[in-house]
């Protein structure tokens, strides 16, 4: 419930701000056949504005649900070995001499 | 990074596969991602798998993964047979393959012919003089000869390109320190700690080399970091807290004359040694006298 809320919510910030832009291009085009400096987007357009960022950020917050803490040192994370270095990996070492005795055979 | 779940699973799962449980896939899977080196089981059950047509045919396109893990293990064991074979497969499969042409270059290496491998990866790096892992396996082909000068000029000089590479970095910090050259291995492990501060390792080994070149910069320096070490960790590294002890009675010692942070550091000092005998009671309690009769010494000296 209280997502599709958040939804309809997000959903209509978004319109909002999309008729906020849509206003402000319509109100420059005026302008320019008036022939007058462009200041700043009328108070109407400001207040849109602000109304639609408030009704985005309300929903980005409500939406995901609650969040998670990050845990850097909890049993889970702890970061227990650094891995073992594979690109250098070298076949000089003691079991070249030593080789482990298996009986294994490729059979194909 | 292998985290302590993924030590875990992967431990279960070895003891799985070793009695006898199925599960030999996921096994070989797990070992593939954590880049973890047990060629030796990995050439058990890779060959179990491989030899049994049922199995193999069930794996579909990733016998061919397959494959290279099996035969870079049977490299690691010195069973060359299986790894010819291995490879004869993959180039049957992939006849104008670079990844095989590389594993066949790894053979060679494995075998003892130098001097062909160091031809074989010339000619990899002429066609394409970019490519990391050739680099990489020429260095590591220069240290298995014993030439370690000429593999640390390779490593710096691939370095010198691909600087953000830290397992070359680590590379590079350990032959240094093999060599005693720890100046060297301490810039090699700061350019580490800034690519990635979180890991507690890297912090370690850095506080480890400068504890060990000594003087009293260094020593208070590697006392921070064992520090940060402590707080990455959640106060879980036992080494950690002994480097603090180590690091403030090293200090007082070169400092005697000087009392500057005497309360702070005696604090710090006193709060590591109680969290070290807590952790010794709690898991090696015939061991805790010992530990009790070390730091007490440690602190007399200070």
């Amino acid at each position: 419930m209280a997502m599709s809320l958040g939804f309809v919510v997000g959903i209509l910030g978004v319109v909002i701000l999309s008729h906020a832009a849509y206003s402000t291009v319509q109100y420059r085009g005026l302008l320019k056949i008036m022939e007058e400096e462009f200041s700043g987007p009328p108070l109407t357009v400001v207040a849109e504005l602000l109304l639609g960022l408030g009704f985005c950020m309300w929903a980005a917050l409500t939406v995901p649900g609650t969040f998670l803490s990050i845990h850097p040192y909890s049993e889970e994370n702890r970061i227990v070995s650094l891995p073992d270095n594979l690109d250098f990996m070298i076949f000089n070492h003691r079991a070249r001499v030593f080789p482990v005795e298996l009986d294994l055979n490729f059979k194909h | 990074m292998v985290s302590k779940t993924e030590e875990t699973q992967l431990n279960r799962l070895e003891n799985q596969v070793d009695n006898g449980g199925g599960g030999a896939w996921e096994y070989l899977c797990l070992v593939r991602k954590l880049k973890v080196r047990r060629s030796e089981k990995v050439l058990k059950y890779g060959l179990s798998i491989l030899n049994d047509l049922k199995k193999r045919s069930s794996l579909g396109s990733e016998e061919w993964t397959l494959y290279e893990q099996v035969a870079i293990a049977a490299m690691d064991c010195q069973s060359l047979d299986v790894a010819k074979d291995c490879i004869r497969l993959l180039r049957k499969a992939f006849p104008e393959s670079k990844r095989v042409g590389r594993l066949e270059a790894m053979l060679l290496e494995a075998k003892g012919s130098w001097a062909e491998a160091e031809k074989a990866y010339s000619s990899f790096l002429e066609e394409n003089p970019l490519d990391q892992v050739i680099h990489k396996r020429r260095v590591a082909m220069a240290k298995a000869q014993g030439n370690i000068s000429g593999a640390i000029e390779w490593l710096n000089k691939y370095l010198e390109i691909f600087m953000a590479d830290h397992d070359a970095w680590r590379e590079l910090a350990e032959i240094y320190v093999s060599l005693q050259m720890y100046k060297q291995a301490v810039f090699c492990y700061e350019e580490l700690i800034l690519s990635q501060p979180t890991v507690p390792l890297h912090h370690l080994a850095y506080a480890d080399v400068l504890y060990t070149l000594g003087g009293l910069e260094n020593l208070q320096t590697a006392k921070k970091y064992y520090a940060s070490v402590i707080d990455l960790t959640g106060g879980k590294n036992t080494r950690a807290l002994f480097g603090i002890n180590l690091c403030t009675s090293a200090i007082g010692q070169l400092a005697k004359g000087r009392n500057k942070e005497d309360k702070e550091s005696l604090e710090l000092q006193s709060l590591a040694a109680t969290a070290l005998e807590k952790d010794y009671k709690q898991r090696a309690p015939e061991k805790l006298s010992l530990l009790t009769t070390a730091l007490k010494s440690l602190k007399v000296s200070s």
